[in-house]
């Protein structure tokens, strides 16, 4: 398989919207966990909202997809002047030969919740194109003016990490020269009462491998990455990737961390190579008592002594079906910027894992670095990324 | 450029459409199977069978079929599930839920509710290790399932199994998905070799071209104006007919896919 490079990227989270934000969050520790202020909802609980989506203005070319998901899509596609890069990978390769592979959990269903509280409007539900899965994917495709292969990947947590996968897959069938890969997920009744419902999220602010942690934070986001195999610039490359099942339950992890595990195996031979090449990690570290320890204790297996460590949800929130490419964007941060972030909110990490889990943020030199993404349905994806 | 890939095996669940031997019957000319027995698994007790979504038993009763057709064992693919919709009972239900007594929501049934619940299902009931994935494409679910299936297996060393499935809508939310009738298609695909189990060996290649099949009984054509899903029919019968023949499978965004069936 061609080696393809991450030619451009950005991401709209809690944190921040755009990367330079999201450094300035990222250098002054700064998390973009809030109370829990979410519409409708009273839940005692700390949300990743991105501010200001319920604002974003929809052109009336584009009422037809008005949802909260698509506002924040379109917040995410402004930053980093994205539509101007992938316009201009659009004029060089066609856009008939341009991929749009984008991954989600909720999509637009926030429309179709409030549908349900207002059945005295007759035309509450609106266009259809708004009440489905694949509604993002299809609104920024057509907003970017992309004709090659366009699919939603919905498998929950892991969906925006599986995105390079398969567009990597299509760029080496030939059914595309590149893609414009991402993910899409904005906060809802659905999750937040849904999580709480399985006792999944804290009351507070969410601790990822902190020996306290007791839950976690939900968040909403969108990023994007144009993937090519031969750009003009490049931020990094993706180096391999592993795509696993579980096996074993649909809301909980294997409690070997078994799918955990064969995924970054897969992914270390996919790119051929050594647990010894990876410089960081960013975890799927979600801060639930057992999920943060079942990967604590993959991370051992595979590697034995793991290069330094972190989850980055303290500062985003779970953004679910996001989550993939948000973590994709702060591992390429990492080496862009050669710099480890802190597990932000880690104070104490348990003795298992005190050792690799990183609770300050230091330089380093970063070439390669790993990123899990675990989801219900017990999905698994591992991707490797590396300097350029 | 086109993509070579060999299908190994199909299968398909919709009501008077249980089977292939029934697909191949209305293709036929006879009418649909009266019997209207809800689709089966094989592969989850009884006991699972009533607690597990509806989309499960819709999608697991084509992926047996298929699996069986081809002679592989059911949990060794690395396996597709595409859907519009994914579970539009369980959306229903979380929605009505929510608006009513959201602290009531059931936390088994949110879990559910992924757009992903077959594909795990699957992967539990199988005991399968390999990827198991979940695509949608709404009403281009059938192209979007088919690109992923055959890119994998052309870029990969194992089958693929490619389930295309959607359920019919409930309560409000059928204001957005006016679909009566479910519909399930599943195919194993792999790259081409010297196996002699293969059904068919097809050619695939982007096409930006309208809608195009040869002529398929009413019955059928209704279903395809019904179920988005049932847009497998045109490739279902491609491959049941004999001699070489051509489709056009049209995305309403995005690419679709031209089809070919080429000798070997």
């Amino acid at each position: 398989m061609r080696a393809l490079h991450i030619s451009a990227m950005t991401a709209t989270c809690a944190a921040g919207a755009g990367l330079e934000a999201i450094r300035k969050s990222l250098y002054a520790q700064v998390s973009g966990l809030r109370a829990n202020d979410f519409a409708d909802c009273d839940l005692s609980t700390w949300i990743g909202r991105v501010d200001g989506v319920e604002r974003v203005p929809m052109a009336p070319s584009q009422r037809d997809y008005e949802c909260r998901n698509n506002r924040l899509a379109l917040l995410g596609l402004e930053q980093d002047g994205f539509v101007a890069r992938a316009a201009s990978v659009r004029r060089r390769y066609g856009a008939e030969r341009i991929a749009c592979v984008l991954g989600t959990s909720t999509a637009g269903i926030e429309q179709s919740e409030q549908a349900y509280r207002h059945p005295e409007d007759s035309n509450r539900f609106g266009s259809r194109l708004a009440h489905n899965p694949h509604t993002s994917t299809r609104f920024v495709a057509e907003t970017l003016g992309l004709t090659g292969p366009v699919m939603t990947i919905s498998t929950a947590c892991s969906s925006s990490a599986k995105v390079f996968a398969s567009a990597a897959r299509m760029i080496d069938a030939g059914l595309a020269d590149a893609a414009v890969v991402g993910g899409v997920d904005s906060l809802c009744l659905s999750v937040l009462h849904g999580f709480n419902s399985l006792e999944l999220v804290s009351e507070q602010p969410c601790r990822p491998f902190d020996r306290d942690r007791n839950g976690l934070s939900l968040g909403e986001a969108a990023g994007f990455a144009l993937l090519e195999s031969d750009p003009s610039s490049s931020i990094g490359r993706l180096l391999g990737w592993g795509e696993t099942s579980d096996a074993w339950h649909m809301a909980a992890p294997h409690p070997e961390g078994r799918g955990a595990i064969a995924a970054m195996q897969a992914a270390l031979a996919s790119a051929g190579l050594e647990p010894g090449s990876v410089d960081h990690i960013n975890c799927h570290g979600t801060a639930t008592p057992m999920n943060d320890r079942i990967e604590a204790g993959a991370l051992r297996q595979v590697f034995g002594t793991p290069p330094p460590a972190v989850s980055t949800k303290a500062w985003t929130g779970h953004t679910l079906g996001a989550a993939g490419i948000i973590e994709s964007v702060f591992s390429l941060l990492a080496i862009t910027d050669q710099r480890i972030p802190a597990s932000l909110n880690c104070v104490q990490p348990e003795p298992d894992w005190s050792d690799f889990i990183q609770c300050r943020a230091r330089p380093a030199p970063v070439k390669v670095v790993l990123s899990n993404s675990f989801g219900f349905g017990g999905s698994n994806c591992s991707l490797l990324f590396g300097a350029q | 450029m086109s993509i070579r890939v060999d299908i190994l095996g199909a299968g398909i669940s919709a009501p008077g459409i249980p089977d292939w031997n029934g697909l191949r019957a209305v293709l036929d000319g006879r009418p649909l199977s009266s019997e209207c027995e809800s689709p089966r698994t094989g592969l989850l007790s009884p006991r699972e069978q009533r607690r597990a979504p509806a989309t499960v038993r819709l999608s697991f009763a084509a992926a047996e079929q298929a699996c069986g057709m081809a002679g592989i064992t059911p949990g060794r693919p690395v396996a597709v599930f595409s859907s519009a919709m994914g579970d539009a009972e369980l959306a229903d239900y979380m929605c009505r839920t929510l608006a009513e007594s959201p602290q009531q929501l059931s936390p088994t049934r949110f879990h559910n509710s992924v757009h992903n619940a077959a594909a795990g299902y699957w992967s539990i009931g199988t005991g399968a290790s390999a990827d198991v994935t979940a695509v949608s494409g709404w009403r281009d679910s059938a192209v979007a399932g088919l690109i992923e299936a055959v890119t994998r297996a052309v870029t990969g060393s194992e089958p693929v199994l490619l389930v295309v499935y959607d359920d019919c809508g409930q309560g409000p939310l059928s204001n957005v998905w006016p679909v009566d009738q479910p519909f399930s298609a599943a195919l194993v695909i792999s790259a081409p070799s010297a196996s002699n189990r293969s059904l068919a060996h097809l050619a695939l290649s982007a096409s930006d071209s309208e809608n195009r099949h040869p002529d398929l009984p009413a019955t059928l054509l209704e279903r395809i104006a019904d179920n988005p899903a049932a847009r497998m029919l045109p490739l279902l019968a491609l491959l049941a007919g004999t001699g070489p023949a051509a489709i056009t499978l049209a995305a309403e965004c995005g690419s679709g896919l031209h089809i070919e069936k080429v000798t070997a």
